[in-house]
């Protein structure tokens, strides 16, 4: 349980909060960058830590991200015309450039420099790989650009996708470091699903469903690492890093791509859930992309023109009891995506952690709300950044391995959780 | 019209969710299995806990071991340094917490763990002081542990226990 004050300081984040101020210290995926295809194309709505902000590319494919609505009568730009350059209010001609400075009014003189003193709230907004970031922290703080490994890889080895989640972003990320509910809400998909089925390590997962679990600090977060029972006396580990405050990645299963997700809100009762997928060394083949793209493996399929879930709350996220009753699926929802959307959203907007009653084995969830209070309270008191910033915390790597029972994962798999681009993953 | 879900994952409808008590307090009895480790429980033992004990363990290592002058009763005490059943402590637990420091090989863990599994008690283990500690160090208190323990923890410092101990409504 969290006291709640604690839940309030960890789930609000917008500008005016704590965490809010924090969370601005990241680098965030903020869209696709499929969302702005080409140059001049139309503008995208995009609200983040309760910002109303619009994306647009320009002219010369210039990226930015500014406040979402004219500095004269306060009109959405959304409206707006992007052409020659900038992006004009189609109410009075007031124009933007990618940084909110405003440069042109056309009801005033040129030579008055009228327009010079305007200037909208803006965001740098970079591509890296298919995704658009954005830093929303004070420009003389602006850490260096993100160096997460699914970024890095040619195009041809990464899918990224996300999905609109109603429910506040924390609830969403715990569920991603609740490594214990894996064995139950998803066992149906584990053989079945093309991005899962066939690895070894699957066996071991569904042979012992009563896994051991430690929880080790790093720099940048946790390793939390679930052990089970392999072939003589040694253990097989599943080791999911947790990156402050809202990366993971998921321990890779045979030479399926590895995957994992970011959360990133939207507002204190809606979050984006990003899921990447990669492999280190090859790229994807027809077959996963394909599979991706139809919404398998931790993907999901959208309601037409949207990235809102197909299954989601307008429809009972499809709930199937035939499936549930006949033990197709666990919970009678289909796919690991909505698997956990369903229940996270139905914990309400914010879920209330003080009437929680959490048990030993989420001392993941424990550890992590921890460090991310006491990051806070270091920043907020000493203005210290948090872990996770810093791109050397990005080089890491889930594993799973075979280790002896007298080795720590920590020793056994350093080296493999260290990111080596261009060099294959260990896996079982 | 709004699907049932639609409709009871909103903020209106939260405020309705029944507000009680809807857990009874769990018996955790916290357990220090080296010098360090006990003053860290010294510590946490002055706080406010609903049922939570606190006990040192710091005998085993004198206590008779096996044959006639085994006896799961002279090791285990209080902070007081009462002895204490660790039977009986065990049976009325509900959770048994292991706190060792990083560089020690604390053998009442098995004692411990071996009486938490015939009873069916769930055992976690934390291990303190994993920053001042070499990596050979940790790997030694960590291999002396993981047999024992469901749920094993390394903290870099000694507040995570007292963080978790409220968070499991200790």
């Amino acid at each position: 349980m969290l006291r709640k004050e604690q839940n309030d300081l960890l789930t609000q984040t917008g500008p005016a909060t704590p965490f809010g101020q924090m969370f601005r210290c990241y680098w965030v995926p903020a869209l696709l960058a499929e969302e702005l295809p080409e140059n001049e194309c139309p503008p995208v709505r995009v609200k983040l830590f309760s910002e109303r902000l619009l994306a647009f590319r320009d002219t010369d494919g210039k990226y930015g991200l500014i406040d979402e609505f004219c500095a004269h009568r306060g009109v959405s730009l959304w409206f707006g015309r992007n052409e020659e350059s900038g992006l004009r209010c189609p109410y009075h001609g007031w124009k933007y450039d990618v940084t909110g400075q405003c440069i042109d009014v056309p009801s005033e003189a040129a030579e008055s420099g009228f327009c010079k003193k305007i200037k909208l709230t803006s965001y740098p907004l970079v591509k890296i790989g298919p995704v658009l970031w954005t830093y929303m922290g004070p420009p003389d703080k602006q850490p260096p650009l993100p160096e997460w490994e699914f970024s890095l890889v040619p195009p041809e080895q990464c899918f990224i996708s996300k999905r609109l989640q109603e429910s506040n972003w924390l609830q969403a990320m715990e569920g991603g470091i609740d490594s214990s509910h894996v064995s139950f809400l998803h066992r149906g998909d584990l053989g079945s699903d093309p991005l899962f089925k066939g690895a070894k390590g699957n066996k071991y997962n569904l042979s012992d469903m009563k896994p051991h679990f430690e929880v080790v600090e790093q720099p940048g977060g946790l390793y939390i690492g679930a052990r089970r029972n392999a072939e003589n006396g040694n253990y097989y580990w599943r080791i999911t890093p947790w990156v402050m405050p809202n990366f993971t990645m998921i321990p890779p299963r045979g030479d399926h791509p590895m995957h994992g997700h970011f959360w990133v809100p939207i507002d204190d009762h809606n979050c984006w859930a990003w899921t990447y997928d990669f492999h280190p060394t090859r790229a994807l083949t027809k077959d996963e992309r394909a599979a991706m793209q139809a919404g398998q493996g931790l993907h999901c399929k959208y309601v037409a023109g949207s990235y809102r879930p197909l299954a989601n709350k307008d429809n009972d996220y499809l709930m199937d009891r035939a499936a549930q009753k006949a033990g197709k699926t666990y919970s009678g929802i289909a796919g690991f995506a909505i698997q956990d959307s369903s229940l996270q959203e139905s914990m309400g907007p914010v879920c209330d952690r003080t009437k929680e009653n959490l048990v030993s084995t989420d001392n993941g969830i424990i550890m992590a709300r921890h460090r991310m209070l006491r990051a806070l309270k270091t920043f907020t008191d000493k203005g210290t950044l948090p872990p996770g910033v810093d791109p050397e915390h990005h080089k890491i790597r889930s594993v799973s391995i075979v280790l002896p029972p007298d080795q720590a994962f920590k020793d056994g798999a350093r080296d493999a959780l260290t990111r080596k681009l261009g060099k294959a993953q260990t896996t079982v | 019209m709004l699907s049932e879900s639609a409709r009871m994952t909103t903020a209106e409808e939260a405020r309705y969710r029944i507000d009680y008590p809807n857990s009874k307090p769990r018996a955790t009895k916290v357990i220090a299995l080296d010098p360090a480790s006990e003053a860290v429980v010294k510590r946490l033992a002055q706080g406010q806990w609903q049922q939570a004990s606190f006990f040192t363990s710091l005998k085993f290592d004198g206590a008779p071991r096996g044959g006639e002058g085994w006896t799961m009763k002279a090791w285990l005490s209080d902070l007081a340094g009462r002895t204490k059943d660790l039977i009986d402590e065990v049976t009325s637990a509900d959770l048994v917490v292991m706190v060792a420091s990083a560089g020690t090989k604390p053998d009442a863990a098995g004692v411990i763990a071996e009486a938490c599994g015939t009873r069916k008690v769930m055992t976690t283990a934390l291990i303190i002081g994993s920053e001042a500690s070499s990596d050979e160090e940790l790997s030694k208190t960590l291999a002396s542990l993981r047999p024992y323990t469901s749920m094993l923890v390394i903290a870099s410092n000694d507040d995570y226990i007292e963080e978790m101990l409220v968070a499991l409504r200790a």
